[in-house]
Order: structure tokens, then sequence, then C-alpha cells
């Protein structure tokens, strides 16, 4: 199932400032749907995630509402977008799923 | 050197510069001041003059092919400009390939520059090692890299750049780059701008011994060198030296000599080499006065600098940005900062004037003067307006960045950053900063940031940590890690789950090891942190450990998300079924082991779902008994897994060929349904009277009451116990009660008196949306529109949410269709619209439209129509408004519609319009000649729109006109088209006529997808049916073969190594071969397949593709075919085995070719395998068997499948066989064996019939004394009402009629009788059965007379026979019988058809309107409710 439900219940985020962190993210996105899941990698050479995580939703409606609204952290503007390819996917393999 | 000399030899040397002028050096001398002219590009191309666009590209233009942004390197303080001369002085022999890298690394070096000004050092590293990666360096690049080790280097300091360039120069050196004068002088440029000292006689020994050719340039900048230090006697050798190899003079060596001159001390006569100049035929450039300006800035003689600039300005000079930075830095550099404002007010701030901002700040940085810089930076900043802000935070921050990599004290940092904050400039310039010194992994300065961030309250958070860990992690250094979590332990974090996994753990040979070091240093605080970190190592490693752990009731909550991949990974790898089974029931039963308000059951299957999903086909069949084991034993601990879960995972073990392990996933389905909710209003008052009592809450038990009530129109009730419990009420009660009020038109004032009520208690208050609608909805009706608008006006003020459809909006408009006031109407939804309640949508103007057409005003309504359309871009009802206007014979109005909807909506959905219109209206050829139009598409959300239309409403003719005509149609899914059909004939049992679909789907060659098949299968076992395939079921949604395919082979699974493998094998162009054998397999096309297939045989498919060809060809009887491509999948998969569906299917084929040995062979190897074999198989092989009489064979079958209790299939076919052997007693016996085991009442008509097909007359007269023999002895009725209606059907009027007179009681089984009818709707010969039993049974009363005349007419209605019907009517009105309307709306409808007028009035109603009347008086009547 991973791959279909993923690719209607996941979206890619970024722009996402260095000072927010999977709770930040988690926190923000709660308040549309409940986040089965957030991805923020890091990056082992910079110690900085890498600007960019992916959030899944239980539902598709909670996506969809999601992706219709503008969203601010930290006073930024961060983009949100469907997730596109299987970054997802590939990435796979660490703990957070 | 004496001063006079050096002036004495500089005239002598610019005499000879004039004599250039005349000179046939082929070099044109310009005197004119128009630097911008070409000619003097000519001239000055040797020189490190002012590049201008124009110039620098074309010189350039050679080794960087459509450079795109080449111009930008002339930004750079007086740095850029050489490039052009590199490009022009050395030989272009790169090939291709190096022209490429050196495109691309100029563009990432320009890219820098044009932002920011500069280039750091850590990109001009990863470039210049890229390059020496590839081994061989061009001559270009080698320039590029050296040309960017000087003042493009900023941030770094003067003697780095240097030290830089010269680890360049070796390093390409040593890789075999041949330099060419080109590059020595680029690297004196590097040396002028890195105020580098060297002995330039020395550079130019290196040179000969390079035996390298020093050039004008060479001499020009060594000339440069020598002023640059002041020493004018230097210069002059060199002077001299040109001239003796009658070099030209250019101006770039006036420029040096003004700076040498004013380096020297001699500002006057720096100053007059601009008169020498002009002696010379030379007017002093922009540079010129550039060079003299600094040469007053370095003196800080402000006086004669600003005199000079206004003298120069006078002279048409225009100063820029990049000249002022040059001068603005020659002065810090001197030490006369404090002049510094007064220049700066010539900074104009602009977007391009940043990257020399920058560059410049930056500079005065590296070199100690800070705070000029701050000065600089803030000026820039104050002067810019909005749309620089995006420049201005830049620059602050690159500024910031700089002064925290340069280790400037953090008080002085803080400083900055507050003034910045507190300007506005920067609004998180300490996070900032921070962000900085973390990642130069300033650890001490970090922690100071963060201290003074914490007293400031700004956010710290724990990974603002793993900046840190970064090279304790690489070195392993367990100790500094500690000392870090220490630091965070002083600022109160811990670290979180992002920190622990990517920068801790890894530290680490497992978890374990990290457990215990960490547990000692206790740095980690968090017991829930240190748990999640040890499962996950646990549950790989030990699984009773684990549960040891975790079931210690002590031990923390932690979510098992956090390390279920372990414990998957755990259980995959474990033998100890017992450890999992504990496992999995204790974060089955323990919340502790999930998130809080989720369910711990639920998530648990979830679970289970993922464990499958994570394991390998491979390794499930290896470990199949090991799961059969763990399944069987959760269920032995009542574990329970919703039904979704169980599909999910059932199509798991279908995937990989393991069914058998379905039967023990589907023991773990909970088979107790939620209890139904409490419904009865008298146990829910004594609940509430027992909680008051206790004193316990009981808000929601009286919420609970007051709607049950309400729904049983108790409203008195209701209002009492509001009245009971005035403080109790909420929101939501009051919003129950108004809405129960305004179901009644007459408790208007009611639902009134509450909304006041409320207003008055808590004007706040918000009712649930339903509740404000039903008081718009019965004030409208009451002609209070007033009321009805400030309602609404008051929801939107409280911002009552409405569903997305609106459907209530609509809902509540509609109920104001009938009172016929389209004003009213539009008055509300312009209300709505304006308020922004709700967006137009056709369904919710529908109701304005409806207004006219149920006055049958067509004009009206079109017109209405229209108007929304003009208003709301909607076009509601326009499907009735057409049909309309069609019945009418409206031709010219249907006409304005189409245009105007051809025009407004487009043609394609005029004609989808125009076409459900014609279908809707019944006049099909016009329907055709519509699908007809050539370019028509299929539109599947239109004709869905219709289809569920036409399934609503029972639309049989026109649904099954428009399934046949759309067969042709472009793009048209067919199987969708057959599942609307399936949809419609199974809302009346009509089981022919699904079956009719499923056989027309064969012979159109549509292989149908899982869900018309199960929709199939629904309908026939509803109808007591044999279902002739396998049934499938699927997970959730629908997902087509060809998604599975892509998704499979892009699987990733990190752990999955033979996947992986497999992954790679499968190369991207068999997967296209395979998804396109799979989408002709499933458009019924395997037989192309197949022919494709064999054509490229060689190629290695999955099991799962040669097995759905195999499906799709054994359904098109293609056993010789399939059998070839199981071979060929044979030959690539040693192991290749069929699914259960294709082996059913073969069993099929098998018995149907009366291979009944090999099928049975076969049936026996899928039982060994332990797989189902489909009740299709099963029944053609049983029946084949019968056939030959071969009863041992059945008994096999039977004893195969162990089935439990009695399965007509094996009873019917042994009674069969056993007649066939001519052994009618044995069948006899065993009929009567199975209608005289208790609890069996079976329907033995299949029996009979197979028995009196093979049988002769004694067949019958066996059956008719076991009959008989049943029902008198056993009081067991239906065997011998089956053999009655049998006879009947069979139009053995005699025999039935004997029968009857044996058995009088016979006439009493009306019920079997209606039974046995109504499950053969439409079988041939049935109305002749009925007109028999009306005939031989004399007491049917007037009701059951009723019924079978209506089957009757119904039948002849379907058939289309009016005079049949005509005659029926006639009977029914000679023997009295009620017509119901239901019949006599049926046989309007059949006059209507042929054109006449039925002799009686049409019920006006619709079918489901009688047909729920007629439900509504006999429950058995049900059935009739068919068709319409």
């Amino acid at each position: 199932m991973a791959a279909s439900a993923r690719k209607v219940t996941a979206m890619f985020v970024s722009k996402i400032p260095w000072t927010v962190s999977s709770k930040e993210l988690r926190e923000h996105f709660g308040k549309f749907g409940k986040v089965r899941m957030c991805r923020l990698p890091f990056d082992k050479e910079t110690g900085f995630h890498k600007g960019f995580c992916w959030i899944q939703f239980n539902k598709e409606e909670e996506l969809v509402k999601t992706l219709q609204e503008k969203h601010m952290l930290e006073g930024r503007k961060i983009n949100v977008q469907r997730n596109i390819g299987n970054s997802f996917e590939t990435e796979k393999g660490n703990y957070h799923d | 050197m004496p001063f006079h000399s050096a002036r004495a030899n500089m005239a002598a040397l610019l005499r000879s510069a004039r004599l250039l002028r005349i000179s046939p050096s082929g070099l044109r001398h310009i005197t004119g001041t128009n630097r911008t002219g070409s000619t003097p590009c000519l001239f000055y191309s040797g020189t490190p003059s002012r590049t201008r666009n124009g110039v620098l590209s074309r010189f350039i233009g050679p080794a960087l092919r459509n450079g795109p942004s080449s111009a930008v390197w002339t930004s750079p303080v007086g740095c850029g400009r050489s490039y052009a001369v590199a490009a022009d002085e050395r030989e272009d022999a790169s090939s291709a390939l190096l022209s490429q890298q050196f495109d691309l690394s100029l563009t990432r070096l320009d890219t820098s520059v044009r932002k920011t000004g500069r280039i750091t050092k850590t990109l001009l590293l990863s470039i210049f090692h890229d390059i020496c990666k590839t081994g061989y360096p061009s001559g270009n690049l080698a320039l590029l890299l050296l040309r960017s080790c000087g003042s493009l280097l900023p941030e770094v300091p003067l003697d780095q750049r240097t030290a830089l360039a010269h680890q360049v120069w070796e390093k390409l050196q040593g890789l075999g780059v041949k330099f060419d004068v080109s590059h020595y002088n680029a690297l004196l440029k590097v040396y002028l701008q890195n105020e580098f000292q060297f002995s330039p006689s020395d550079f130019l020994d290196k040179m000969g011994e390079a035996n390298v050719q020093p050039n004008r340039v060479t001499y020009q900048r060594l000339i440069a060198a020598y002023c640059q230090t002041g020493d004018m006697e230097g210069a002059s050798t060199i002077l001299g030296f040109m001239k003796t190899k009658d070099l030209p003079i250019t101006e770039a060596v006036f420029n040096s000599l003004v700076t040498g001159h004013s380096r020297a001390g001699d500002i006057e006569g720096a100053k007059n080499i601009l008169s020498v100049m002009r002696t010379a035929g030379l007017e002093p450039s922009p540079d010129t006065y550039v060079s003299l300006l600094s040469a007053y800035a370095e003196h800080g003689d402000l006086d004669s600098l600003k005199t000079t600039m206004a003298e120069a300005e006078s002279a048409d000079c225009e100063f820029t940005h990049r000249d002022m930075a040059q001068v603005i830095h020659s002065m810090v550099r001197a030490g006369h900062q404090q002049h510094v404002p007064h220049l700066v007010e010539h900074f104009k701030s602009s977007h391009g004037s940043l990257p020399d901002t920058m560059n410049l700040c930056l500079s005065l940085v590296t070199q100690g003067h800070h705070d000029t810089s701050f000065h600089i930076l803030k000026t820039f900043c104050t002067q810019a307006d909005d749309t620089l802000r995006r420049d201005s935070i830049l620059l602050s921050s690159l500024f910031l960045k700089h002064c925290v990599n340069v280790d400037l004290p953090l008080t002085t940092i803080q400083g900055y950053c507050q003034e910045l904050g507190d300007t506005g400039m920067h609004t998180s310039a300490l996070t900032f900063a921070l962000s900085c010194a973390l990642e130069a992994k300033k650890t001490d300065v970090s922690m100071e940031m963060m201290k003074l961030m914490k007293e400031q309250d700004l956010p710290i958070r724990p990974h603002y940590f793993c900046p840190l860990l970064v090279q304790t992690l690489k070195d392993k250094n367990v100790a500094g890690m500690v000392e870090v979590l220490k630091k965070m332990q002083d600022l109160g974090l811990s670290p979180d789950a992002d920190m622990l996994y990517t920068f801790i753990l890894p530290l680490f040979p497992n978890r374990n090891a990290a457990r215990k070091a960490l547990m000692d240093t206790g740095v980690l605080g968090d017991c829930k942190a240190i748990l999640a970190v040890d499962v996950p190592s646990m549950a790989m490693n030990n699984l009773a450990e684990l549960y040891d752990l975790l079931s210690d009731p002590s031990s923390p909550p932690v979510n098992h998300n956090t390390f279920r991949a372990g414990l998957i990974q755990g259980f995959r790898g474990s033998d100890d079924v017992e450890s999992m089974v504990k496992l999995t029931e204790l974060i089955y039963r323990d919340d502790r082991f999930t998130r809080p308000n989720s369910d711990p059951a639920e998530t648990t299957s979830y679970f289970l779902y993922n464990f499958f999903e994570r394991m390998t086909e491979e390794e499930v069949h290896q470990n199949k008994d090991k799961l059969r084991k763990y399944l069987k034993m959760l269920r032995a601990q009542n574990i329970n897994i919703p039904t979704n879960i169980y599909r999910g995972i059932k199509t798991l073990l279908e995937k990989y060929h393991v069914p058998e392990l379905t039967k023990d996933v589907m023991a773990l389905v909970d088979q107790q349904e939620a209890a139904a909710a409490l419904t009865d209003p008298k146990v829910l008052e004594q609940k509430l009277v027992q909680l008051k009592a206790a004193n316990k809450p009981f808000g929601r038990t009286l919420y609970r009451t007051i709607v049950v009530l309400c729904e049983e129109e108790n409203l008195q009730q209701a209002l009492q116990l509001k009245q009971q419990h005035e403080d109790q009420m909420t929101a939501e009660i009051y919003s129950v009660l108004i809405r129960a009020c305004s179901r009644h038109d007459d408790h208007l004032e009611v639902a009134l008196k509450l909304k006041k009520e409320i207003d008055q208690k808590d004007p706040s208050m918000v009712l649930e949306a339903s509740a404000y609608l039903s008081l718009v909805r019965v004030l409208s009706k009451d002609g209070r529109v007033e009321g009805a608008l400030d309602v609404l006006t008051e929801m939107k003020q409280k911002e009552v949410v409405l569903n997305k459809t609106h459907s209530s909006l609509f809902h509540t408009l509609n109920s104001l269709v009938t009172k016929g006031e389209a004003p009213v109407i539009q008055q509300l939804l312009d209300t709505i619209v304006t308020l922004g309640l709700a967006k137009p949508s056709s369904s919710l103007c529908a109701p304005l439209v409806t207004v006219y057409l149920n006055r049958k005003d067509l004009s009206g309504a079109l017109d209405m129509a229209m108007q929304c359309q003009e208003r709301y871009q909607v076009f509601p009802r326009v499907h009735d408004v057409l049909v309309g206007l069609i019945e009418n014979g409206e031709k010219e109005l249907l006409q304005k519609a189409i245009e105007f909807a051809t025009e407004r909506r487009g043609e394609m959905n005029a004609l989808y319009d125009l076409l459900f219109a014609f279908l809707d209206a019944g006049q099909y050829k016009e329907a055709r000649k519509i699908v007809e139009t050539p370019g028509l598409r299929a539109k599947s959300s239109r004709l869905q729109w219709f289809a569920e239309k036409c399934i609503v409403n029972n639309k049989v003719e026109a649904l099954e006109q428009m399934v046949d005509m759309t067969s042709k149609l472009f793009e048209c899914d067919r199987d969708e088209m057959f599942s609307y059909l399936l949809r419609l004939y199974g809302k009346s049992n009509n089981w022919e006529k699904a079956e009719g679909v499923w056989l027309k789907m064969q012979e159109d060659t549509v292989i149908p997808r899982e869900r018309t098949l199960r929709l199939l299968a629904d309908i026939l076992k509803a109808n007591g049916q044999e279902v002739p395939f396998e049934v499938p079921e699927t997970w959730y949604e629908e997902r087509s073969t060809a998604e599975h395919l892509k998704a499979e082979p892009t699987r990733s699974s990190v752990e999955d190594e033979a996947q992986t493998k497999m992954k790679q094998e499968f190369s991207e162009d068999t997967a296209k071969f395979q998804a396109h054998l799979l989408s002709l397999c499933r458009k019924g096309k395997a037989k192309e397949a197949f022919e494709i297939l064999k054509q490229r045989s060689g190629e290695t498919l999955s099991s799962s593709c040669y097995d759905q060809l195999i499906c799709g060809l054994l359904s098109k009887g293609k056993y010789e075919d399939a059998m070839e491509v199981k071979d060929i999948a044979s030959s690539h998969i040693p192991d290749f085995s069929l699914t259960n569906v294709s082996n059913s299917l073969l069993i099929v084929t098998l018995s149907k070719k009366d291979l009944v040995e090999d099928a049975l062979d076969l049936l026996r190897s899928m039982v060994q395998m332990d797989m189902e074999p489909s009740q299709l198989s099963i029944s053609s092989l049983v029946q084949a068997q019968g056939r030959r009489g071969d009863l041992a064979a059945i008994q096999e079958v039977e004893s195969l499948m162990g089935s439990s209790g009695i399965n007509m299939t094996f009873v019917n076919n042994k009674a069969m066989a056993h007649t066939k052997n001519g052994d009618l007693d044995s069948a006899v016996d065993l009929l009567e064996s199975v209608c005289t085991s208790p609890d069996s009442n079976p329907r033995l008509y299949t029996a009979f019939q197979r028995i009196l097909d093979v049988g002769d007359d004694k067949a019958l007269d066996k059956l008719s004394v076991l009959t008989e023999r049943l029902a008198n002895h056993f009081s067991c009725y239906r065997p011998i009402t089956d053999l009655f209606v049998l006879l009947l059907d069979q139009g053995r009027v005699d025999e039935a009629t004997f029968m009857l007179n044996r058995c009088p009681a016979l006439a009493e089984q009306k019920d079997w009788m209606f039974s046995n009818i109504t499950s053969k709707a439409l079988n041939r010969g049935k109305p002749t059965t009925i007109l028999h039993l009306l005939n031989l049974i004399p007491d049917f009363t007037d009701e059951e007379k009723e019924k079978l005349f209506t089957y009757l007419m119904k039948y002849h209605v379907l058939e289309k026979d009016l005079s049949s019907a005509k005659s029926v009517f006639e009977q029914m009105k000679a023997e009295k019988v009620t017509v119901n309307e239901l019949t006599l709306k049926r046989l309007a409808s059949l006059y209507t058809e042929a054109g006449e007028t039925p002799p009686f009035t049409e019920p006006p109603m619709s079918y489901r309107f009688y047909a729920d009347k007629l439900k509504d008086k006999s429950s058995s009547i049900v059935e009739l409710t068919t068709e319409e």
C-alpha cells in the first residue's frame, strides 16, 4: 500500500528555517490533520537539517486542505507541494516512518 | 633612490609613449576620452583597464560560448577585469568536454559573485578539487582558479589568498598544466590584489626558467608591483626595459605611476601624472582619478579628495560604486577611517551596488575594520528602500557570518545583532549569528550565544546542537559528544529523536553500547529516549529480553512507532514465536506503546500489516509455518484486527502467492461489531436519573435522550427535559431542539423562542450549521425572508462552518421550491454568495430553476439557468431543462439552449448534455447520432454522472442504451460501463440480467476489474445462485495492476537484498513490456499479449505477469496457449506456480474439456499446496464427474474440500451420477438423507432438474414418491413444491396435477412457490407457470393473486408484449384482482411506448413511490420493486 497511499497523503515541504525541527513541523501541520509521519533529513556533514521534509497525513482531505493554505513558520514562508516521485521511498530505512 | 632622477627617467619614458602614436605597430592610439567607444577597446585590450560589458564579452567569448553572465565578472573590486586579458592571450585548445567543465565552473563562481560580491574559499576549493579530480585541467580552468585567489576572496586574509594561489599553482603544475604567460600575468594580478611582497626580478627569472616570454602586461604589472611599494626606481627600470623593447605605454602604466608617486610620498608628483598624460595625448580616465583619489585617501587629505572628485565630475568622469569602494578601502587601510562617513554619502544603495558593498564590508572585517564595515553596512541598509530589503538582510547576514568566522568577541557581535534588530534591518540576527557559529562548529561561541538567546527568551531547540556533534561523530569521540550533551543539559535540553538517530547512535557499534555509555553519563535525561534508543536493537537481537523490558509496568511509555522497524526486523529474523505473540499482545493491549488518543488495537493491526508488507515473497514462503503458528497463537490470545486490515494483508498474501495463510489472518477479524447505540428513550431516561442520583456527569446522556426523543417526534418530552436541565443546555442540544421544531411548520414559534433564548443567554453561542439552516428554511417558508437573511448573516459572523458540498444549503433552498417563490430563493442565494457562506454551484442554484420546471415553464427554466451561467458560471439543471424541451418538442428553445451551452461550456460538454437528455427522454436514435459525432471522446466523469442518475432512478433502458451505444466510443472504459449496469441490476436483484452482463463482457472481450466481479458475485449470491468464478477481494480502493507493477520495481527496501537484486535485474524496458502485456490482458486481448510474449519469450517477467496472462488466455478458452505460457514461465522461474485464481480457472477449463482426471489431479495438488479452489472450479469439476456418473470422484472432491455440513453442489451431482449409473434408489436415498437431516431445508429444484435431465419416467416416479413421503411423513414440503414447480416449468402440467391431487397440502405451500417464481425471475416458460398455478390452485387469496398477476404483468412489460399484457389486465379485471398502481404504471408505460393511450389514468407518481407503497403494504412483496 505504501506507494499509492503516500502519494495521496504525503507532501514535500521545503524552505524550512534551520531553527525548526520535526517537533515544530508536527505541531504546525498537526493543525490540518493527524501527522502520521514527518521525515526531516539531517546533513551529516553540516549537522543542520536539509531544509526540507516529508509530511504524511492519514487522509487525503487533510493533505488537500494543507496544500491550499499558505504556511509560515518562524516568520518565514515555507513551501508545500504534493510529494512527487518516490524520494519518500528511497530515503526510507530510518526510524521515523 | 633619489626622487628627482626617477622623475627625469619618467619624462624620457613618456616621450617614447608619445612616439607610440605614430608608430606603425598596428595599434591605433585614440586620444579621445570616450572610453566606451569601440576603438579604445582594441587599444586597451591588453591592459587591465576598465572593462565594460562589450569589451569583456568579446574576449571571454571564445572560451565561454554563450556564457550567460560573464558581465558580472566586471563587478568585484578591480579584479574581474583581467579575465578578458587572459582569455585573449592564451591559446584556446580545450576540448568540448573541458570547455563544458569551464562553463560549469565559471557559472558557479559567477553566480556567487553576482549575488554576494565574492567567492567563498569553500566554493573555490570545491571547484578546485572537482577540477583536479578529472585529472586534466585545461589551461583556461587553471586561469580561472588563479584569478579567483585575489580580491574575490574578501573573507580570506591577504596572505592566505596568496598562499592559496600558490597552492593552486603548484597543484596544477603537478597535474601537468602547462602555464603560459597568461597564467604568470594572472598570478601577478593576484599578487597585486593581495599586496604580496615579491621580487619582480625573481619572478622574471622564473618565467625565464620556464621558458615563458613576458609580455607587455607582465611589465605593466611589474611596474604596478613596484609602484605599490612606492619603489619608483624599480618602476623606472621596467619602464626603461619596455621602452627598449618598444612596448607601448598605456594608461594603466600612468595609473600605476599615480599610485607609485603617492606611495613614495610624492602626492604632488602623483597629481602631476595627470598633466603628463594629457601632454602625452592621453586624457585621464576615471581609473586614473580613482588612483589619485586613493592617493589622497591614503594621505587622509579629505579636502583634496573632494576637490579632485568635483574636478573629475566636471570632466564628465563618473565614479561607480566600485570606484568609491576602492577609495574607501584605501582610506581605511591607511588608517583614516574617520573620514569614511564623508565618502559613504556617495554610496548609492541599489541592487547593482550590493556585490561591491559586500566585498568591501567583508574585506574590511577581514582586515580588522569591522566597525567601519558595520557603518558602511548600516548606511547601505538605511538608504535601501523596500525593494532592497532582501539585499539588506543578505548583506547583514553575510557580515554577521564573517564576524563570527573571524572570531570577533561575542560582545561585539551581540552589539551588532542588537543594533540590526533594533533598526529592523535583520529580524533574527542573533539566531542567525548562532547558525553561523554552529556552521563553523565553534562550540564555545555557540554555547555562549545560546545562553544569550535564552536570556532573551529566544527559543533554543535540541537540534541546534547537532552541528556540534558532527565532528565527534566523525572522530567517534564519545567523550566529546557527552561534553556537548552536558552543555545541552545545562541549557535544560535533552536530545530529540533526530539527534539521537543521526548524530549519537552511529557513534556506537550497537544500541546497547550506546545505552550503557549514555546511561552512565546521565546526559540523556529523558528515560523515554533511552528506551527508544534501546528498543530497536533489542528487538532485532532478543525478543524475549525486549518483552521482559517492555512488559515491566514501571518502564516508561514509548511509542512503538519508534521501534516498529526494529521490531519488524526482529520478528522477521526470530524463531521465537512465543515472544512475538507476547510482544504483539503487549502493544495490542497496552496503550503505553501508542500515541495518546490512538487505539492500540488499531495501530497493532497496522503493525501486522507492515510486518507482512516488509517481508519478501520468498521470506513468507520460507517462514510459512512460523507465521501460521504466530497467527494461530494471536487468535488464541483473542487479538482482533479490523476488516480493512485483514483485506490488506490478504492482498499481500495473494501477491506473495501464499493465500493459505489468509485463513489464519481472517480468524483474527473481529466478529463482534460495536454495540448498537442506545436508542430507547426510556432506557436513556432511566440512565439519566441514575446518573443524576449518583451525582455523576450526565451531559452526554441528556443529549442522547433529547436526540432520541426528537427523533421519535416526542418534542414535548424533549422540551420538558430541557426545562428541567436548563443549566445543562449546550449549543449541541439547542441545535437538536431547533432542528426538531423546524421540521414542523407549526412549531416555528417554538424554534424562534429557543433561538431568542440563546441570544439572551449567551449571544456568542454557536449552533450547529444545520440548526441555523433549518431556521432559515422555516422562516423563508413562513414568508419571513428578512429573518432568514438575518440568520444567514449571523452564520457568517459566527463563522459557522458548512460542509464542503453545501448540501444542507441546497436542501434549505430546495425546500422552498414547492412554494414556488423564485425571488425568495434568489434573495437567499444572493445573500449566501455575497456573504461567502458558499460558492455558487450548480446544485445550489438548482432550486431556482426547479421552481420553473415544476410549473412546467420550460422557457422560464431555461432563462433562469442561463442567468445562473451569466451570474455564477454554473448551468443548473441543464439536463432536466433539456429533457423537458425534448419531450415537449420545443425545438427552438432546444436550439437556443444548445447554442448557449456550446458557447459557454464548450462543444464537448454541450454534446454530452444533449446526449443525456435524449437518452433520458427515450430518444435513443438521436442519442446514438450524438455518440457518433466525430471527435467525441469518452469523458468518464460525465458518463458516470448519467449512469449514477440511471441507477438512482432505475432507468434501466436508458442505461442499457447508453452502455450499448458507447461501445465504440473513443477511450470509453467498458468495464466501468458494465459495472454501472451491474449496479443497477443489483439494485433490483435481477441476477439473470447481471449474468447476461458477464456473458456480454466475455463476448466483448472485456476483462472485468475485481470490483466488477465482486458486484456480480454479490448479486448472484443474494439470489441464491452459484458464483461461477473466484471472488476477489481488495484492499481499500482499486489499484490497477499497472500501478502495482510500476510500484514494484521501484520499491526500495534497504534491508532487502534479494529485492534490490531483482530490482536491478528488472530493467525499465522489461517493466514497460510487462505493463503493456498486462494492459492487453486487462483489455481482454490476452491472445495478442500471448503473441507478443512469444516474440520476447527470452525475457524474464514477474510471475504475476505470467499468471495474469495465463488467466486471460484460460478465460478465453485458450487452453493450449495458456499451457505454453506456463512453460515459458517455468523456464525462467524454476518454481513458478499458478495462483489460486489461475489454477481454479484451469480446473474449470479442464472440466469443460472433459479432462476430468487432469482437473482432479490439479485440484489435489492445489489442496496440497493449501490453496483454495474457487467455488466455480469445484462445481464445474463435480458437474463433469456427475455427467460421467463418476461417483467415487465426486466423493473424493468432497473429501478433499472437507466441507462441513451439506453442500448442495455435491448432493446435486451425486444424485445425478447415481441416476446416470441407473442407480435411482441411491439417488433418492441421498436426497432423502439430505432432507431429513436436522436443520436442513434444502432446495432440490436443481437436483431434481439434473435427475430428470438424465433419467426417465421412472426417475420422476421415484422422485414423486420421495417428495410425497417427505411431505406426508416428515412435513417437509419444500421438496415436493420444488418438484411441482419444476414440472410446471417444464410444461408437464398433467404430472403436476396428479401430484397436487395426491398431495393437496401442496396447495398450501404458496411461500415456496413464490420463492421459486421470484428466484427465477425471468425464466422462460414462467408466465405459463404462473398461469398454471392460477389454474391449478383454486384458493389463492386476492392478495396472492395480485402478487402473481403483478409478476405476470411485469414479465410481459419486460418482454414488451403489449397484447399479452392487455389480456392479463383483462383477466385481472375479470377476476376482480386489485390492479396496484405499480402494475398500472408499468402497463401505462407499455402502452405509451407502443404509441397507444392507456385506457386508464396513468398513476402520476414515480415507480419508486408506488414500489415503496407496496413494500409498506406487504413486506413479502419486496421482490416486486424490481426494474423501475
